[in-house]
């Protein structure tokens, strides 16, 4: 598939969206009632104005649902689009100031599932959905609740119609060219990614190959022993905000004769590129790009 | 000893936990007027008198009252069980183990508590009990490490201190290191496990008080009827046998409701530190080794320094929160060592 199909493409599935979503409108009748990931039915009995997000990848979504003007209140981490950043800092949503977020009468909180924030949300009589994209496919999922809860289906099914025509734009890309092996490097322990996981899941999509196999779970810790022997050639340093770079990668023992340190080819990631390769949010595009531009740095 | 030198100093206590109790109701991030807190305080008890809740009219006054009712209340009433809990655990195992290096986790209650509700955290639907799951995964764990301890040290009938203690540390290392390989394996849930295991009080409720309140008070009133028997103790186990005292019985007793005093705290609260250590001690400091005032104001004494550190803990930084349990530390250690330097001065 050649480019300027592929964009055609995803033109077409746009349009045909738009008339699906219209559809779906005239049928949207409010209250509304999704499910989220702890199983429980959240139900709005109208169109959330005051949204409170805890999770900086749903601030993102929300924002990409053309409603970042709903929002009243953040976490800490949530700082993109970078006008949230003026919103008033609730914490996080493992230590959330609770009286805060009372005070600021959100009619919709959106938090981590594994946080216990909804168990003491909801008594306050506050409605909140807990849930969290940790896979590719689970984004999509994210983004067509978070459209009905919001009474946005419209823009949820374009965004994801965007999404899908942004991933399919860089798949056909590096489509046919040899596929590199790679290490994804989350932190200095080393703990890596699985490739079921959203970032493996991106790898492979932007034409890479991880060398962590599928058995040992979306974020193990691995052997550094492992990685000398799998010889990556490529290796992308997330952890390098955190004070990693490729000299001390090299300095590791046994680490210099990988072939991705030999090479030159073990790239450090900027904060911000960190950020958007581990929010599964509305910048899928733009870390799926940003992987294949690092893998096949000809073909772009 | 005179019923006045218990009754003066407990009453004291007792009125200057009362006043931090409402210092501790009336600050939080959302500065509400003091005036308005007594108002919110006032509607809620007369609600409760009348029978009936009064729906304020404005949303404003409703925003305060949830506020004050639902997070500062339960929050401040909580800290000052888990205090309490820890206190009375803490002079009960001090007391009973003759040793100033005692405290409530000695036997491995922390580490069996921290163990199981990181299961139940990794396992997701807290193996399918909801909100309640951590809290009951955490105190069978405590309870349940605990009585493995006991039940590898007896002999006999017999509970001897040394083997007692190891086995309390053997097994809680062990434990430890299981909740260490939990971590590492479940990436995803480990900012959970981890907020629980340095101890929050960030979600309490009134329910939470209400499962804290029955076990406090049942391992308080055990541990104050062997106040005097712990004192008998103090002589050595062969002395205190020799004046006609149980000695196996009160160990277990008072192993017993320490364990279940500190169980129900951590299950509530995670592993707070350093409150058992340091409360007995510093009663003992101001007001002498007596057991029937030290295990009584080691309650009250653990409950005030509990709503102070939860104070710091929740305004120095605010909208984040510092884990009680370190400000515990950072505020108590200094504060221990100050009582000790003005102990040993001439």
């Amino acid at each position: 598939m050649n480019p300027t199909r592929s964009i055609r493409t995803a033109a077409l599935r746009r349009a045909l969206l738009v008339v699906l979503a219209c559809v779906g409108v005239a049928h949207a009748a409010w209250p509304v009632t999704v499910v989220d990931d702890l199983g429980r039915d959240v139900t709005l009995a109208a169109p959330p104005q005051r949204i409170v997000s805890l999770v900086p990848s749903h601030t993102e979504t929300v924002c990409a649902l053309d409603a970042c003007d709903r929002l009243v209140g953040r976490d800490t981490w949530s700082d993109f689009p970078r006008a949230v950043g003026a919103l008033p800092d609730l914490g996080s949503a493992f230590a959330p100031d609770l009286e805060a977020i009372v005070a600021l009468r959100p009619d919709l909180v959106l938090v981590d599932e594994y946080s216990g924030a909804a168990d003491v949300l909801v008594p306050l009589g506050l409605a909140v959905y807990a849930g969290t994209p940790q896979r590719l496919d689970e984004l999509f999922v994210t983004v067509d609740r978070l459209g009905r809860l919001l009474g946005a289906p419209t823009e949820a099914a374009l965004l994801a119609g965007r999404l899908r025509g942004e991933l399919d734009g860089v798949v056909a890309v590096v489509a046919g060219l040899a596929e590199p092996s790679v290490f994804y490097e989350v932190d200095p322990s080393p703990y890596s990614v699985g490739p079921a996981s959203f970032i493996g899941t991106l790898i492979g999509l932007a034409g890479g190959r991880n060398v962590v196999p599928d058995d040992l779970g979306d974020f193990p810790l691995i052997d550094p022993e492992f990685v000398v022997a799998a010889d990556p050639q490529v290796i992308v340093l997330a952890d390098a905000p955190y004070g990693v770079d490729a000299a001390a990668v090299a300095a590791r023992p046994g680490w210099g004769t990988i072939a991705a340190v030999r090479d030159g080819r073990v790239v450090e990631l900027t904060q911000e590129q960190s950020d958007v390769m581990s929010r599964a949010g509305p910048r899928v595009g733009e870390a799926l790009l940003l992987l294949a531009r690092i893998l096949h740095p000809g073909a772009f | 000893m005179g019923r006045r030198r218990l009754a003066t100093p407990l009453l004291a206590s007792i009125g200057a936990l009362a006043l931090l109790l409402v210092v501790a109701a009336g600050v939080g991030s959302v500065r509400i007027p003091a005036g308005e807190v007594l108002a919110a305080v006032g509607r809620g008890v007369w609600g409760g008198v009348a029978g009936a809740r009064i729906a304020p009219e404005a949303e404003a006054t409703r925003v305060i009252d949830t506020i004050v009712w639902q997070i500062r209340l339960p929050r401040v009433a909580l800290a000052a069980l888990v205090g309490a809990a820890l206190g009375l655990a803490g002079a009960g195992f001090q007391g009973v183990f003759r040793n100033p290096l005692a405290d409530p986790y000695l036997l491995g209650a922390a580490s069996g508590a921290g163990f199981a509700a990181s299961l139940a955290i990794v396992s997701g639907g807290a193996f399918g009990l909801g909100a309640l799951g951590v809290p009951l995964a955490a105190f069978v764990g405590a309870a349940a490490t605990v009585a493995l301890v006991v039940a590898l040290a007896r002999r006999g009938w017999s509970l001897p201190i040394v083997p007692l203690v190891l086995a309390g540390v053997v097994v809680g290392s062990c434990l430890a290191a299981g909740t260490s390989f939990v971590l590492l394996a479940a990436r995803e849930q480990a900012a959970g496990v981890l907020t629980w295991l340095l101890g929050s009080l960030a979600f309490a409720s009134w329910a939470r008080v209400g499962t804290l309140l029955p076990p406090v008070l049942v391992a308080g009133a055990v541990l104050v009827a062997a106040a005097r028997s712990l004192d008998v103790l103090q002589l050595g186990e062969r002395a205190a046998a020799q004046l006609g005292l149980r000695v196996e019985g009160l160990k277990l007793t008072v192993v017993a409701a320490g364990t279940l005093a500190t169980a129900a705290a951590v299950s509530v609260a995670g592993v707070i530190g350093f409150v058992g250590l340091l409360v007995p001690h510093a009663v003992r400091l101001a007001l002498g080794p007596d057991h029937r005032r030290l295990v009584p104001l080691s309650a009250v004494w653990g409950a005030g320094f509990m709503v102070l550190a939860d104070l710091v803990a929740r305004t120095v930084i605010a909208p984040a929160e510092l884990p009680v349990g370190v400000v515990t530390a950072l505020v108590g250690a200094p504060f221990f060592l100050l009582l000790l330097r003005r102990r040993v001065a001439p």
